[in-house]
């Protein structure tokens, strides 16, 4: 353990390299921002296909468990609601970028995680603060946090024809496949890709009532998804250009929350979304630009066929539409770097119910910054304008909202070596979803945005030598969140309403450590850990007896430790995970407390090379395999050990 | 490697500690006391029975976990004692708990499904032997007390709340609240010598408490609709059984006090709780202000206690938080205060 310490340390600030920014390549990589610069030196998490391959998640929420400051928050089975909060902002404070894209829900405000699927994915990188890539959508450059996914079949690629195949069987009646096949000459590239998953969900769980502990299965949990979308891209003289649609249809059951004594659940959901998107990049010397626009309809249905009101049942078809546009620049000198862009977002939704509102919204994003680089320091700052205004042709509407908001950064060489140290500031908000506007009875016109106010100062530093790759980075960051939109009954306990009551404050810490050693050429270790520790206070009310209390649902502890050790083709990965105790309601009482657990997947994998292009890997995965019973959310228990197997062909 | 294994260990030490039920040294024998009710919140499977000890001054919430080993589910609506049984009505597990009045200990859980659909029980009343019991799909379960089983279903209007009984009449209000916006207006009239409804009476929108007065009269809730409509309190002549007054104040809940009836209201728009005093003989508010309670966050609950008449008010502080019981003398004194569940809602007294 000393020894281990001692070359921790003697590592972590030896060397003097590298610069505070480079000159972005202009190729494919440099969409989802210049990865080979961010692997080495950006408090920016990247999560590699090998990675992705190695954990198995069954989709991106199960993902993003894995990076430091998230808190997911799943209501359990394939394809059930996940989302994800970084540094306690709330789902909707954070933006998920696909090939350079935004995915957009204004209904809900947020992205269900559970449903993006994780088969072509090549790269994901997650990014609180300072974003190194200036190309990507304004929206997503002021967003509190974002998430950027790289997709397989919307890249350019060195190989003229990829294919990928892959097959998995798990518990719980699961079955998903997924092909993808990339045709990519020299100068343009197109592709198609199909996955289909089905799952009975059907997964035993037990819970702790009193004294007993209850064991169960859980039902109505059948779920059945398709995808697929076709792909084309061109390199012309000093442009690139790229075009893609997507589809995907749900069918799934909703298991709703485990409720003692009552089993019956009988809801469903299904979901069509539709979305065409291109972009457009071209450079001139030192200047680029990129555009682009998305169109995406998303048609839901819920069921609920034995409802107690007078018809006897539930059936709401939801209809939201987005169409966005958008353009970013970067203008590159010697220490001065000017950068901006605008971004337009139309969207609606219409309901099949009378007494629902019909909104549109028209949301105009715009933003400047320039960024000053010398070899001491970099200083980056940042202005961005919006303006939001709604029309309803049923009812009310909120007040148009204008808002400026401020981001500066600070880069600086840490204490020697590769190192370096950042401080941030960002204010930035969230508008209220049409949900939280219009849902009746419930929803609340006069709702003001959620205002975030982030301070972070981050240390990071790394080592890289032949044998020996070491990065260790850490950030204390705090942050305050005003207007914080928050569901509370009002009238009783069945009417809700949704209000600006809330005001926290977050205290927290990040601290993130890789070491991988190649012990010889034929054995090699990977070691990947991370810790968060997050004290989210109620600042509302002083007189509230929730005053100071852990903000519910947020644990004070998080951690993740994986290890990977690869022998020539086959390799194995320990993943862990914990999360601390967390409270179902903002008041900290044993009643409201959600007990703490802990998680180890364990992965085995064997590559089959045969021939120069072509692959083939076996995983087998078990989840769960301490059996923990556990719950993200109070009454929605989640699965025991698990098991998986998959089959991935590839040919380059 | 030794690095991971202590971070392993150690993290599943803290992931082995499990939920404990925390179990208080209750008496074999209930008295000198009372049973609260309190809610939970939906979905939260954590509605509970708490106990509020007289001699000791001191309250606590694991009643019911604590004498039958098991917790009470989600959502508890009613609490009423008949002879020596006592019944818990916990609305979404769609449950019928019946315990032991004296011991606490659990004699039978009614399961008040209907063909894979939850009857979601309400409240109970008692006639002549028989329980009878709303539920939100419809209809008034009629249960024998001593076989504990259901023996009849009578249709009544949609999602009928409450119920009372005057004479051999029952009136069940018929909320509609799971209808809304198009909320229910009536009370199904119910013969309970032949267990059928006589007549379909309209009082107003979304119509809730029931209670009927010692000269048999029976006073309805109409809770209007949060907004434009606003609540009233409505009077049906029990012989004609029409409409035979409406009363010009908000209300929420009415409760018996010996002769008159507590009046209390909580405005949402304000957050403003008041208790007033109502004499069913009269038919006139005494004073809409009785007793002060402008400093709770949210009135819920009130009961007079015969035993010590005194009168139980209870706080659902904004409904997220852990609830407060207040006892005051009829002449508005604060006598006590204690920490309870999650919304406490209904109190069962023992002397």
């Amino acid at each position: 353990m000393t020894k281990f310490l001692y070359i921790f340390i003697l590592f972590i600030c030896s060397n003097l390299y590298g610069q505070f920014d480079t000159i972005q390549q202009f190729n494919e990589v440099d969409v989802l921002a210049s990865h080979l610069f961010l692997k080495q030196k950006s408090f920016c998490l990247v999560i590699d296909r090998d990675v992705i391959d190695a954990l198995q998640p069954i989709d991106i929420g199960d993902l993003l468990r894995k990076v430091p400051g998230t808190n997911l928050r799943s209501y359990g089975g394939v394809g059930g609601l996940k989302t994800v909060s970084m540094r306690s902002l709330g789902a909707n404070h954070s933006s998920i970028i696909v090939d350079g894209v935004p995915l957009n829900n204004s209904q809900t405000g947020q992205v269900n995680l559970g449903q993006l699927i994780v088969d072509n994915v090549e790269q994901l990188i997650s990014s609180v603060g300072l974003n190194s890539n200036f190309l990507i959508p304004v929206s997503a450059q002021i967003s509190g946090s974002n998430f950027m996914i790289k997709t397989m079949e919307n890249s350019f690629s060195e190989d003229t024809l990829t294919i990928r195949a892959n097959i998995n069987f798990g518990s719980f009646g699961q079955l998903k496949g997924y092909t993808a096949v990339k045709f990519n000459p020299d100068k343009f590239f197109i592709s198609a890709f199909g996955s289909r998953q089905n799952a009975q969900g059907n997964y035993s769980y037990s819970i702790l009532n009193g004294l007993s502990e209850l064991s169960r299965t859980r039902n109505n949990n059948n779920y059945l998804d398709y995808n697929y979308g076709v792909s084309a891209g061109a390199k012309l003289n000093k442009g690139i250009w790229k075009i893609g649609y997507r589809h995907k249809s749900i069918k799934q059951e909703l298991p709703g929350a485990v409720i003692l004594y009552n089993q019956t659940a009988d809801e469903s959901l299904e979901t069509d979304s539709d979305r065409l998107f291109t972009d457009f990049k071209w450079r001139n010397n030192k200047f680029y630009i990129r555009t682009f626009l998305n169109g995406a309809i998303e048609k839901q249905r819920y069921f609920d066929p034995t409802y107690l009101n007078s018809q006897g049942y539930l059936d709401y078809n939801y209809n939201n539409r987005n169409l966005n546009a958008g353009v970013s620049f970067i203008k590159y000198f010697v220490k001065w770097n000017f950068f901006g862009g605008v971004e337009q977002t139309i969207s609606d939704l219409i309901v099949n119910d009378i007494t629902f509102a019909e909104p549109l919204r028209h949301h105009s994003f715009s933003m400047v910054g320039a960024r000053y680089n010398n070899s001491l320091f970099c200083l980056t700052g940042q202005v961005s304008g919006q303006y939001v205004n709604e029309q309803n042709n049923n009812g009310g509407v909120p007040k148009k909202r204008v808002r400026v908001n401020p981001f500066i950064s600070l880069k600086t060489r840490g204490f020697g070596g590769d190192s370096e140290l950042e401080l941030w500031y960002r204010n930035s908000f969230r508008m209220p979803s049409f949900n939280e506007l219009y849902y009746n009875n419930i929803g609340n016109l006069n709702l003001l945005p959620e205002d975030a106010h982030q301070t972070n100062l981050g240390f990071l530093c790394s080592r890289v030598n032949p044998k020996i790759n070491l990065d260790f980075k850490s950030s204390i960051f705090f942050n305050h969140i005003k207007n914080k939109i928050v569901a509370i009954p009002t009238k009783n306990l069945f009417v809700w309403s949704i209000q600006n009551v809330g005001r926290a404050n977050t205290f927290g810490s990040e601290l993130q450590f890789d070491f991988k050693f190649n012990i010889t050429d034929s054995w090699k270790l990977a070691l990947s850990t991370n810790y968060t520790y997050q004290k989210t206070i109620d600042v509302t009310d002083p007189y509230s007896p929730t005053y100071l209390n852990q903000v519910a649902y947020i644990p004070e502890h998080t951690a993740n430790a994986d290890v990977t050790f690869n022998f020539q083709k086959t390799g194995i990965r320990i993943s862990s995970f914990y999360v601390s105790k967390r409270y179902a309601l903002n008041e900290n009482i044993i009643s409201n407390q959600l007990d703490g657990f802990f998680l180890m997947d364990v992965s085995m994998f064997q590559t089959f090379t045969i021939s120069s292009s072509q692959e083939l890997k076996l995983i087998g995965n078990v989840k769960n395999i301490l059996n923990s019973s556990y719950a993200y959310v109070r009454s929605y228990t989640m699965p025991g050990v698990n098991y998986s197997i998959s089959l991935s062909y590839a040919f380059n | 490697m030794r690095l991971i294994s202590v971070l392993f260990l150690s993290v599943s030490l803290v992931s082995c500690k499990k939920e404990k039920p925390q179990v208080d040294i209750l008496a074999d024998v209930l008295k000198n006391g009372t049973v609260v009710l309190c809610e939970g919140l939906f979905q939260q499977n954590n509605s509970s029975l708490s106990w509020i000890d007289n001699n000791s001054m001191s309250s606590s919430n694991n009643l019911f976990v604590s004498k039958s080993g098991r917790h009470l589910g989600d959502t508890g609506n009613d609490i009423k004692r008949y002879g020596s049984k006592v019944y818990v009505i916990v609305n979404v597990s769609s449950t019928i708990e019946v315990i032991d009045a004296t011991t606490f200990t659990s004699i039978k859980q009614i399961s008040m499904q209907n063909g894979g659909i939850s009857k979601q029980p309400r409240n109970i009343e008692f006639y002549d032997g028989s329980a009878y019991v709303t539920c939100y799909d419809g209809y008034v379960d009629v249960i024998d007390t001593i076989s504990l089983e259901v023996t009849e279903r009578i249709a009544v209007g949609l999602n009928p709340e409450d119920l009372t009984i005057s004479g051999s009449k029952l009136y069940v209000s018929n909320s509609g609240g799971l209808n809304t916006p198009v909320m229910d207006s009536t009370v199904s009239i119910i013969d309970l010598n032949s267990n059928t409804e006589i007549k379909k009476l309209t009082v107003g929108l979304n119509p809730s408490r029931c209670i009927t007065d010692n000269e048999g009269n029976v006073y309805i809730v109409s809770r209007g609709n949060y907004a434009d409509i606003p609540s009233r309190m409505i009077k049906i002549n029990v012989t004609s059984d029409v409409v035979e007054s409406t009363f010009d104040f908000e209300v929420s809940g009415i409760t018996k006090m010996n002769d008159k009836f507590l009046i209390s209201y909580y405005d949402f728009s304000s957050n403003q709780s008041s208790l007033g005093l109502f004499d069913p003989v009269l038919d006139a508010i005494i004073n809409y202000y009785f007793i002060d309670v402008s400093f709770l966050s949210t009135i819920y609950g009130v009961a007079y206690n015969s035993y010590s008449n005194t009168i139980f008010i209870s706080d659902a502080m904004g409904f997220v938080n852990s609830g407060y019981v207040y006892e005051y003398t009829t002449s508005g004194t604060l006598v006590s205060r204690f920490n309870v569940g999650l919304n406490p809602s209904k109190f069962l007294f023992y002397e």
